[in-house]
């Protein structure tokens, strides 16, 4: 495999971790978090510095610097998740500019602007497919857990929800404290396969990024997320030369989808064998069965 | 030197006022977060900028042409984002998504423009400090301290005292009596959207001047949300009292720990708020309606 491809698919992999755990909370909870970079952030500083000053083994550090970032997330969450959800997209914007600051900040610790350098490059392609691989499955194994249905019951109307006994607030807090965790695991990849982090690939437009990634395929479907996610994110690595115009063309996209089809691209279609029979046998339930979210 | 920081302070809350009163806005009448809102303050600097480089015009007509910028591209925004997910009565989250997207593009727009490089507004003052006794101000601070009052003073009259503004009260509070009432909500969601446009306009080229232009000048719209948060989401009110209040402390921490740890201790300042007194000052709290 050449390595320019073995590098799109790693980079690729990394992402898809991300959007994962975006898709457990926006996909699933039904909440935006614009900060959700500065996760990835904190994994991938985190796990980074633990390896160079306190030469933990790289396991550990990823271990610590996952929990790390979620006990974060629970200090950030403890505020919000008791109130609509308008303010959990706020406050995630406000962390993350607070994260962009302090690290760029705090330069004997991170490096400041210039980055955090020598981090080992100990992870390859393998080790990121077999994580993507792994992430995906606990997503689509919470999404059918009694959680996963109690995250969806009260995107749906958080108020019925509360009614029929279900912990609005737990089940918030549990949603967003996976999606950190996941989020903050795939930073921890990202410091070891680039060996290097600098502030400035961890603003809000990455958050807004992968939101739009979930929608794009499908905010229902975690089949379509991934694949949105797989395309949106491989594309731009392969066609270089039209960097400064991918988020527009994005947006444009999206804005289309969003218009037409709000819904995403796959609705709520999962690929699951059941599923997978019925699109072969040719009859048409999938399509009928379509419906848009009101 | 105490009383400076109090003057520099109250002028940047100024301009957080204009930001958190537009986003305010339209939270008030949708019941939406607007993401576009920090990039329309960019684009429509910039769109000033272009327009008038090399003009040599002054502050007043550089206002003007942002202000009928931001108006028309959050006027295209609100058709191109908004309208459908409006008229299909879809989730909420849509909204969320598309004023994401809509940012998204607008950044994307001016950074094609653009490239990643800063722009300085020409100098509008031949005499960039006013002395006031032993106190230093500058002319810019004082001045978009005045022109940010007058725009906040026109708004609070339009919302207050015109039928437009009584219809916006009326479609904020329930938009299916209202229309049932006779008001053409689409036609005043439309000017809502237009008067945010103009805010985000005129706070745009005031960043442009405070900080230099360049295209994420619109991440600073995160100022307006804490002082949106502070005073209570969707009270035009809390919005200024928050921005003010939120420009004053954030201009003494700043002199206090320096720019990293000032924004930091903002944050925390806001996530504290959220703790003990989650409706803002205002105390106008908007729940999930049942």
């Amino acid at each position: 495999m050449s390595a320019l491809i073995s590098n799109v698919l790693t980079q690729v992999f990394i992402t898809l971790i991300a959007v994962a755990g975006v898709y457990v909370l926006t996909g699933l909870t039904g909440m935006f978090s614009l900060g959700q970079a500065a996760f990835m952030a904190i994994g991938a500083y985190a796990s980074g510095l633990l390896v160079i000053r306190a030469h933990l083994p790289i396991p550990l550090a990823m271990l610590l610097a996952v929990l790390l970032a979620t006990v974060v997330g629970y200090l950030i969450g403890y505020p919000v998740v008791r109130l609509r959800r308008d303010y959990i997209s706020l406050v995630t914007l406000g962390f993350g500019e607070a994260i962009a600051a302090l690290l760029n900040r705090m330069t004997t610790l991170t490096g400041g602007a210039s980055g955090l350098t020598g981090i080992p490059r100990t992870v390859g392609l393998g080790v990121t497919a077999v994580s993507a691989v792994i992430a995906i499955a606990l997503v689509a194994s919470f999404k059918t857990s009694k959680y996963g249905r109690q995250c969806i019951a009260l995107r749906g109307d958080p108020l019925a929800a509360q009614a029929m006994g279900i912990n609005v607030t737990r089940v918030k807090m549990i949603a967003f404290l996976l999606s950190v965790a996941l989020t903050a695991y795939s930073g921890c990849l990202y410091a070891f396969y680039m060996s290097y982090v600098d502030p400035s690939g961890f603003g809000w437009k990455k958050s807004a990024d992968w939101v739009i990634m979930v929608f794009f395929g499908g905010v229902n479907s975690l089949t379509g997320s991934t694949i949105g996610a797989f395309v949106l994110s491989g594309l731009p690595q392969v066609l270089r030369s039209l960097q400064n115009y991918r988020y527009v063309i994005y947006a444009v996209l999206v804005l289309i989808i969003l218009n037409f089809k709000p819904s995403g691209l796959l609705g709520e279609w999962e690929l699951t064998p059941r599923n997978v029979k019925r699109l072969f046998a040719g009859r048409k339930k999938p399509a009928e069965k379509k419906q848009e979210e009101v | 030197m105490s009383l400076q920081i109090l003057i520099n302070g109250i002028a940047t809350g100024s301009i957080y006022a204009l930001i958190a009163t537009g986003f305010a806005l339209i939270f008030n009448v949708l019941k939406f977060s607007n993401f576009s809102h920090g990039a329309t303050m960019t684009a429509s600097a910039f769109v000033a900028y272009f327009l008038l480089e090399g003009a040599g015009l002054g502050l007043v007509p550089t206002l003007l042409v942002a202000a009928a910028a931001g108006a028309l591209i959050a006027l295209v925004g609100e058709f191109v984002g908004f309208r459908r997910i409006l008229l299909n009565h879809s989730s909420a989250t849509y909204f969320f998504v598309s004023s994401i997207t809509l940012g998204t593009l607008y950044e994307g727009l001016v950074t094609i423009k653009a490239g990643s490089n800063f722009f300085n507004f020409p100098r509008f003052f031949s005499t960039p400090t006013i002395n006031i006794g032993a106190q230093v101000i500058s002319t810019s601070d004082v001045v978009m301290f005045c022109i940010s009052m007058v725009a906040l003073l026109i708004l609070a009259f339009i919302i207050q005292k015109t039928r437009l503004g009584r219809a916006l009260r009326a479609i904020s509070f329930d938009r299916d009596t209202a229309q049932l009432m006779g008001i053409n909500s689409t036609r005043i969601i439309q000017l809502t959207f237009v008067i945010s446009g103009v805010l985000a306009g005129i706070a745009g080229v005031f960043l442009g001047i405070k900080y230099t232009l360049y295209p994420t000048l619109g991440s600073l719209v995160v100022k307006g949300f804490i002082a949106s948060v502070i005073g209570g989401l969707g009270s035009l009110t809390g919005a200024v009292i928050g921005a003010v209040l939120l420009g004053v402390v954030e201009t003494i921490l700043l002199s206090l720990l320096g720019s990293g740890y000032s924004t930091i201790a903002t944050f925390a300042i806001m996530l504290v708020f959220l703790l003990f007194r989650p409706q803002g000052i205002a105390g106008s709290n908007v729940q999930e309606k049942a």
